[in-house]
């Protein structure tokens, strides 16, 4: 039987982590290659997600410090920002990452840009804006979008999400956020060094709740401390309602109910996959959590496979690239490489940064897994005496043979230091084998040593 | 925007809500619903699908009969599943 021929060896959807890596490795291996992207080329994190909001936190971290400069003998006249100018420079460092190339640079590449929705009319079929296109193989990476709870009034009174936040003129009188998460934690970070009344919520008793408990109580201590934000926890945001040009939030806290006025709302509540493609028309399951794919990216029909925020996880970009590659390596080669989670860092830009991998102590708990656990202060390390840092810690956890299974670090540059532990955990080392490695002195690393030193003492 | 309708065969053709109402209001007229409340919730599953539809130039006609089986779900189980299992035809 003669073989079906279609326009295309491989086509993804979507331009961001999880669909342009695979692109551009079917195209170098000589595919013909096309993407579809509806949006903006790179897709979220660097339009709107890592990049700017990172870019922005950068020039929050340079103001704090500078606020705070007159402990290491620097004086400065009067210090302020110009908000206009921050998200200039955010917006350049958008531009950097390539995004502003637009399709410029798939196309070099042989990569065929489509701009349209892609919708599925068969497993081997997708139109883009009437025009029907075929492939042997696709790559499912069409992201999320932001989950926005059904609360009354929210809809009227108004609201932003990360997408509005990144590209504000200038930070708000106060701010509510919904949500407390790493997201949301970021913005109240960024809004609070810029001046920003912030009222910071949960409905969970803990802000940062995938993370270890030390590590949210510290990051809320800082917050409530350090930034004078109101963190809210246990609290449910009831109804918003518009005051005149502000808006009021009024949420329960135990029995007790409250109000908050506040210039703007900001809902970091979670996203839910974009998976309205017509994924039945092509046999592909799915709920509304994500794509359902097995250990090699595959999904339920057998030719298209899915990466990134769409299938989870985990919502970051080094995860789907990860995946990117999984999905093209196992559509390109007949030995299958399969996805491992061990070892996924975790970080959320805060300052102190917050940083994590592996397992976390209550996960341990949940499969009720023997472990040893340790923490190391960073106050007790050669560098936080020359930085003058108090606040931060390390914390390891091993099996009961000393294997490294996870990590929490809340400290300078945590978002470096997490990578030793992380290649640690992915190569099943134990805690002595990292205690017995040399560190620099006086490097923040020194935490790491000294509190596997102390579970390889157990 | 007018939305092309895929069909089975590849034929196409272009969205009809009258034809839509229609199969609705057959799908619940079949489980005994009253005339007057099967013509509403006919309006009402036609509404949501024309704003689902808005941004898809084109959608095949198994999309159709998932999506709106899903609208017609929350107004009648019993109609949904008729209309989701059942050649009315759209």
């Amino acid at each position: 039987m003669a073989k079906q021929t279609y326009d295309y060896d491989l086509i993804v959807l979507g331009s961001g982590g999880g669909g342009s890596v695979a692109a551009l490795i079917a195209a170098g291996a000589g595919k013909r290659v096309a993407i579809v992207e509806p949006g903006e080329m790179g897709g979220e994190c660097p339009n709107y997600g890592c990049v700017p909001t990172k870019s922005l936190l950068h020039a929050a971290e340079i103001y704090d410090a500078a606020k705070h400069a007159q402990q290491f003998g620097i004086r400065s006249g009067t210090l302020t920002y110009n908000y206009p100018s921050l998200k200039a420079w955010k917006d350049m460092a958008v531009y950097r990452t390539g995004t502003g190339e637009g399709k410029r640079l798939y196309e070099a590449e042989g990569i065929k840009v489509l701009e349209g929705e892609a919708h599925f009319i068969s497993d081997h079929e997708v139109t883009v804006n009437r025009r029907h296109i075929s492939a042997e193989s696709f790559i499912i990476a069409t992201g999320t979008h932001s989950s926005i709870p059904p609360i009354e009034g929210l809809e009227k009174a108004g609201y932003i999400t990360f997408k509005e936040a990144v590209n504000l003129t200038r930070p708000p009188k106060s701010l509510f956020i919904v949500g407390a998460g790493s997201v949301g934690c970021e913005f109240a970070e960024l809004f609070s060094v810029f001046g920003s009344k912030v009222h910071l919520a949960d409905i969970t008793p803990r802000i940062l709740p995938k993370e270890d408990e030390e590590v949210s109580e510290l990051v809320r201590d800082t917050f409530e401390n350090e930034r004078g934000m109101e963190i809210l926890t246990n609290a449910k945001v009831l109804r918003v309602a518009k005051e005149g040009l502000a808006k009021r939030v009024y949420f329960q806290q135990g029995a007790i109910e409250k109000s908050v006025k506040v210039d703007e709302v900001l809902v970091a509540t979670g996203k839910l996959a974009n998976v309205d493609i017509g994924l039945e028309n092509a046999g592909v399951e799915y709920t509304p959590r994500g794509i359902q794919t097995n250990e090699f990216m595959q999904t339920t029909a057998r030719n298209i496979y899915a990466a990134g925020d769409v299938v989870g996880p985990y919502n970051y970009t080094h995860t789907a690239i990860y995946q990117s590659r999984i999905a093209a390596n196992n559509i390109l080669h007949k030995q299958k490489v399969a996805a491992d989670y061990r070892a996924v860092p975790r970080v959320v830009f805060l300052s102190p940064e917050v940083a994590s991998v592996g397992l976390s102590e209550d996960e341990c708990i949940k499969r009720d897994m023997p472990i040893k656990k340790a923490i190391a202060p960073v106050a007790i390390i050669g560098r936080a005496n020359t930085s003058n840092v108090e606040r931060g810690f390390v914390k390891v956890i091993a099996d009961r043979h000393g294997v490294l299974v996870g990590a929490s670090i809340v400290s300078p540059r945590a978002g470096e230091m997490i990578h030793e532990l992380t290649l640690a955990i992915q190569m099943r080392l134990q805690a002595a084998d990292v205690a017995n490695t040399i560190h620099a002195f006086p490097t923040w690393s020194e935490a790491v040593r000294i509190a596997c030193s102390k579970v390889a003492k157990m | 925007m007018h939305t092309t309708i895929v069909k089975r065969h590849k034929t196409t053709e272009q969205y009809d809500e009258i034809k839509l109402m229609r199969s609705i209001y057959a799908a619940c007229l079949a489980v005994r619903t009253p005339a007057g409340e099967a013509e509403i919730t006919a309006k009402r599953v036609a509404k949501e699908l024309k704003a689902w539809l808005q941004k898809k130039p084109e959608v095949t006609s198994h999309d159709i009969r998932i999506h709106a089986a899903a609208f017609l779900q929350k107004y009648s189980t019993h109609a949904a599943y008729i209309y989701k299992h059942h050649g009315i035809v759209h």
